[in-house]
């Protein structure tokens, strides 16, 4: 019954990505493609750290060298080689695979917080080392090629490389989902959870871990290869630590414990970076803010409390969860409205601008506008408004988390937040 | 000669510095067991703290500070946040540390800006200590030093020496046993960390006023410091002190030598051959000084994986 | 909250963009406007926005105002890329970019592969602050103009008025990043040797923005025994170095590009005094009445990249008066050819594109820092004081041969 509806639901989800893009703007075609590479790299990246238990702070050295091996090939055609454009990604896998052994092979010498140590220095080591490197790496400006013709095809819109990045997602995907199932996959979870029991059962642990990093950097390398394709330029700003700390934020906040969970981190930070990025300069505050609230109040990311949910709430339970939900929604809004309003004025009243008109005023505070209103710095209504709405969304919080806690109890039903899951991953000390 | 001595010095200097933010990272390792990632953001923390306080009340009483805010603020991290995802493992600790250091560098962009900010030692300090071959050596240099190696001593005698050492120590070792003698556990990790914390806040507060303070700080130095611990092996002061100099050393010596690989091979005759191949071959050590870290490290991986001073895995 | 009204006019253009009968001329700036270089970012883009208000006010373009859309890249070339997409969708005429040669770079390959694909459609990059070589060399190209100085023009100028003021000495140590901009530095300062009269007595390059201890590159001036040093670094690596060399007592007099970064001369202190800077322009040479005019409207004194940023605007400004589409389409050739004929006035002296590569022809003007400066820098009583203008003929530098314009049609 489960099963059914989940093939169903990927084939719904399937064919709404390919018949739905032709029909919206650029901008929005833009986004999916982004959307895509960014839950292909997460995924990836899962693979090593969820699944696996390796917690990796470097994954941008994959990607990177994906896209850069993905470039150079397209670099080749445009000189004449006769390639199928279709099937560039394979150079990005192939780097990556290769980059993946070998780093892999230094990173699983140690484990746990070393291991993660280790992989954000080797990203840095790229990430330093490259721009001196002219010839593969074309300095601090990077490399830049087009996309050539190919049977017909000019990948020359955005719909084009739309629908080639399709392809190679969700043939990746569907790799990635069957390695799961595979003895491998299973042993990758042992991995994570015992993996003295996987030594005792007469495996080598450092070469299967080499194996998994591998896998994964592979799959990194497809996503960097897309993202080549789609933008036709690498630059040695790929190994930043920036990118890698994106992914680990996506794949967190989205849960790294089931199969999709990642995407669904990557969907939304994607999306989130789309829409907000040019409305607030405090964006990156507020991504940080998301993923430490995740953390701390659901471990298992977003897919983890979702998944909890549709495994332990029947149909009729939502008429008795539906009510303390929507309170507790309430109540978040509110509090996120005073964090927002807060923010935002720290952000005007310490910002650059503001300080200009401090000097202008001579010294006196002046009014600034914010959210299309004036405001006074010392006004009872400025401070007024945060303090009213935390207090009342904390207030509402504080009566639906009671509330909601009954109605589970009521169910007879193990509350929190996927706290009956598998263990999260473990970094053994 | 001159060249020799000089980057000794400064190799020294910029090593105690380092050493000076591991040492609190290395101490909440080894007593807890957690990696700080915030660790360097709780540095440039207390710069910006020593900063603005700096401003108003001078340099001393920001240098006091600063300190004490940033150990509050790891205690406050310490006993309210840690414990909420203690239950999910290491992996979590790191996470959350991971985007608390996120929040802390934001949090300084939206009240300080972007720019660096003109935290600048007092001009009482800023005079030359010595004079080595006609290049003055400032005075705050050594200041730098000295407070890394009284940090050193202090932390060493309060561990090995004292009675609180032996609680500390007792609490990481066998907790339910020291709680079980009387010893309130939770208290001894909450004053660890913020020791820890405070660490990282007064090398950010005395280092601040001689580098620049700006948002960068933090995750600039923050690289070179886990790559101190690792090389040092995670937890173990002694070993970050050791790894903490040898970087600075190397940093500082490489500077000046246009060494390259294709150098090298001209030792052997294959210099043209190695010239005409570029790349890596013909980059030059002075213009890749920043990578050195790094390339140390994977080499003490190979060598010694659990680090020059670090228990075996 | 500029933005949210920025936004909301954006998508109301996306939504409607049957409707509007005027066709608005759309200027995109894609900065950095979170991330490390927020700063200089911004000054960009509040600069354009002064430039565009004054066209604005004067009637428009093609019968509407001009439109301006800040786009935010993050501070890399991917998030430039990402964005120089996003501003084709809003349907962007000019991007407008500076901070970092590399995203330049990006832009302008972006510009020449969405030009190629989408002829009519094209899309001008006015360059306000790149000044790698390559962008008008192995990468120039029609649609791209560049409104600012370049290495060479910096050093020529640089080394020939430290010269008059008896500053340079004969013996120049180079030190600069490792990328092409601190390349080309090193490259002209070497260049200029002969013209100048001195000898390079060493050179460095070293990591961008990484290095936090400056004193063993001390080390190394010092064993040279330089009388100047001229170094093309910005940001950190130039404040660290000033700071290192002041701190152990060396006597030699800086020669900088980027010295008047907002905050270096407050963070120097009073090691910044003497040094001298090469820059497109200092409020200090020329005409008072565009700094003061710049200071109603915006509340300070132009400094850092803004003034090239308002030039660039008004020669764009000056190129829009002589095309007119009756308020139809609008064709970005037409104004790029005749942005090709503008000579633009500053208060240093003329600013003329030249055809052949697309940089701009420009004075330079070389200043010193000062104690009690006219236009103090940072809230502090120092400042930069102009001690020659040089007029852009004798500043330039010939084409590149490296550089093979298509031009259209």
């Amino acid at each position: 019954m489960t099963n059914m509806r989940n093939i169903l639901l990927i084939a719904a989800v399937l064919v709404a990505l390919v018949a739905v893009p032709p029909f919206l703007g650029l901008g929005w075609q833009n986004a999916l493609v982004n959307i895509l590479i960014a839950s292909l790299f997460a995924l990836a990246f899962n693979l090593l750290s969820g699944q696996a238990g390796l917690l990796s702070f470097g994954h941008a050295a994959y990607f990177g060298m994906g896209a850069f091996a993905t470039l150079h090939l397209m670099l080749a055609i445009e000189d004449g080689l006769s390639f199928p454009t279709p099937l560039l990604p394979l150079a990005g896998a192939a780097m990556g695979l290769l980059i993946g052994v070998v780093a892999g092979f230094f990173a699983t010498m140690r484990s746990g917080v070393y291991f993660a140590l280790v992989t954000l220095a080797i990203a840095e080591l790229f990430h330093s080392l490259t721009p001196h490197l002219q010839g593969f790496f074309g300095g601090e400006s990077g490399i830049s090629s087009m996309r050539m013709p190919w049977q017909g095809f000019v990948f020359g819109t955005v719909l084009e490389v739309y629908y080639l990045t399709l392809f190679w997602v969700v043939l990746s995907v569907m790799a990635l989902w069957a390695y799961t199932r595979t003895p491998f996959g299973r042993l990758t979870l042992a991995l994570r959870d015992n993996e003295q029991r996987v030594r005792f059962l007469g495996y080598n642990a450092h070469t299967s871990k080499v194996i998994i990093f591998a896998v994964s950097a592979m799959f990194s390398g497809v996503a960097g290869g897309l993202q080549a394709i789609s933008n036709e330029t690498a630059n040695y700003a790929l190994f930043s630590s920036h990118i890698s700390a994106q992914v680990v934020l996506q794949t967190f906040v989205g849960g790294a414990t089931i199969f999709f969970g990642p995407v669904v981190g990557a969907v939304s930070f994607t999306l989130f970076a789309y829409l907000v990025s040019d409305l607030t300069r405090s964006w990156l505050f507020y991504q940080g803010l998301i993923f430490v609230l995740v953390m701390l109040f659901a471990p298992t990311g977003i897919g983890g409390v979702v998944q909890h949910h549709l495994r332990n709430v029947r149909r009729d339970d939502w008429l008795l969860l539906a009510g303390p939900y929507a309170l507790a929604a309430t109540g978040g809004v509110l509090i996120a409205g005073a964090v927002i309003y807060l923010t935002e004025t720290v952000a005007v009243l310490f910002g650059e601008e503001y300080a200009v008109q401090i000097r202008n005023a001579e010294g006196s505070l002046p009014a600034y506008e914010m959210f299309g209103a004036w405001w006074e710095p010392f006004g009872i209504a400025t401070w007024l408004v945060p303090v009213v709405l935390l207090a009342a969304g904390g207030a509402i919080l504080v009566k639906s988390r009671g509330n909601i806690l009954k109605c589970w109890e009521k169910m007879g039903r193990e509350v929190g937040e996927g706290a009956h899951e598998p263990a999260a991953p473990g970094v053994a000390k | 000669m001159e060249f020799v001595i000089i980057s000794a010095l400064n190799g020294v200097t910029y090593g105690l510095l380092l050493f000076m933010v591991s040492a609190g990272l290395t101490l909440i390792f080894g007593m807890m067991g957690v990696l700080n990632f915030a660790h360097a953001s709780f540095y440039m923390l207390g710069a910006y703290i020593a900063y603005a306080v700096s401003s108003y009340f001078g340099f001393w009483t920001g240098l006091i500070v600063a300190p004490v805010i940033v150990g509050i603020v790891g205690m406050l991290v310490e006993r309210y946040l840690l414990p909420r995802v203690h239950a999910h493992g290491h992996a979590h600790e790191l996470l959350l540390t991971f985007g608390l250091a996120m929040i802390i560098e934001e949090l300084i962009k939206l009240f300080f800006g972007d720019f660096p900010v003109n935290y600048q030692m007092p001009d009482n300090l800023r005079f030359a200590a010595f004079t080595v071959f006609g290049t003055d050596y400032p005075f705050y240099r050594l200041f730098i030093g000295a407070t890394a190696i009284t940090m050193f001593a202090l932390l060493w005698f309060l561990l090995a020496r004292t009675r609180i050492g032996i609680v500390v120590r007792a609490a990481e070792r066998l907790p339910a046993m020291a709680e079980a003698l009387g010893h309130n556990i939770p208290v001894v990790f909450m004053g660890v960390f913020g020791v820890g914390a405070a660490l990282a806040g007064l090398a950010g507060a005395v280092a601040g006023a001689f580098y620049p303070t700006n948002p960068n700080m933090g995750l600039e130095l923050g690289v070179i410091v886990f790559v101190v611990v690792v090389v040092g092996g995670l937890g173990s002061l002694k070993g970050s002190l050791l790894a903490s100099l040898l970087i600075g050393l190397f940093s500082s010596y490489s500077v000046g030598l246009d060494w390259s690989l294709a150098g090298l091979f001209g030792l052997v005759g294959l210099g043209d051959w190695a010239q005409s191949i570029g790349g890596l071959m013909t980059l030059e050590l002075s213009s890749v000084s920043a990578t050195i870290p790094f390339a140390l490290m994977l080499i003490v991986l190979l060598v010694r994986p659990a680090g020059l001073m670090g228990e075996r895995n | 909250m500029k933005k949210f009204a920025a936004l909301a006019a954006v998508s109301t253009i996306a939504l409607g963009a049957h409707a509007v009968q005027a066709e608005p001329l759309k200027i995109g700036i894609i900065e950095s406007l979170s991330g490390a270089q927020t700063s200089s970012g911004r000054l960009y883009a509040t600069a354009v926005q002064y430039g565009v208000d004054k066209i604005n006010a004067a009637g428009g373009f093609n019968g509407e105002d001009v439109q301006v859309i800040e786009y935010d890249n993050a501070g890399g070339s991917t998030g430039a890329a990402d964005k120089f997409k996003q501003a084709v969708a809003d349907g962007v005429n000019i991007v407008i970019q500076g901070a970092s040669s590399a995203i330049a770079g990006q832009i302008t390959e972006d510009v020449r592969k969405h030009n190629l694909r989408n002829p009519g459609k094209e899309i001008l990059f006015i360059n306000v602050g790149a000044e790698a070589m390559e962008l008008t060399g192995d990468k120039c190209q029609f649609y791209h103009f560049r409104f600012t100085t370049t290495a060479p023009m910096r050093v020529n100028a640089m080394t020939s008025a430290m010269k008059e003021a008896g500053d340079l000495g004969t013996r120049v140590y180079s030190i600069n990043q490792n990328y092409s901009w601190g390349q080309d530095v090193q490259a002209a300062i070497n260049a200029a040797a002969e013209k100048g009269g001195y000898e390079v007595v060493d050179e460095v390059l070293h990591d961008v923005n990484k290095i936090q201890d400056f004193a063993p590159f001390v080390a190394r001036i010092k064993a040279a025994n330089p009388d100047s040093v001229i170094t093309g670094n910005w940001s950190n690596d130039l404040l660290l170095l000033m700071k290192a060399t002041g701190d152990a007592g060396l006597d030699v007099t800086f020669g900088t590009a980027y010295l008047d970064q907002p905050g270096n001369i407050a963070n120097a202190g009073e090691t910044a005094l003497g040094h001298y800077i090469a820059n497109n322009y200092d409020n200090t040479a020329g005409d008072a009445s565009f700094a003061e005019e710049y200071k109603a409207a915006s509340g300070h004194y132009p400094l850092f990249v803004e003034p090239q940023t308002i030039f660039a605007v008004g020669a764009l400004s000056q190129a829009l008066e002589g095309v007119d589409f009756a308020g139809g389409d609008i064709d970005v050739s037409k104004i790029a050819l005749a942005l090709e004929d503008v000579t633009y006035e500053t208060p240093v002296g003329p600013i003329a594109v030249r055809k052949e590569d697309h940089q701009t022809i420009r004075p330079v003007v070389v200043s010193r820092v000062v104690e009690n400066a006219r236009y103090p820098a940072d809230d502090t009583s120092m400042g930069f004081e102009a001690v020659k203008v040089v007029p852009g003929e004798q500043a330039i530098y010939p084409v590149q041969d490296s550089c093979d314009m298509k031009r259209p049609g």
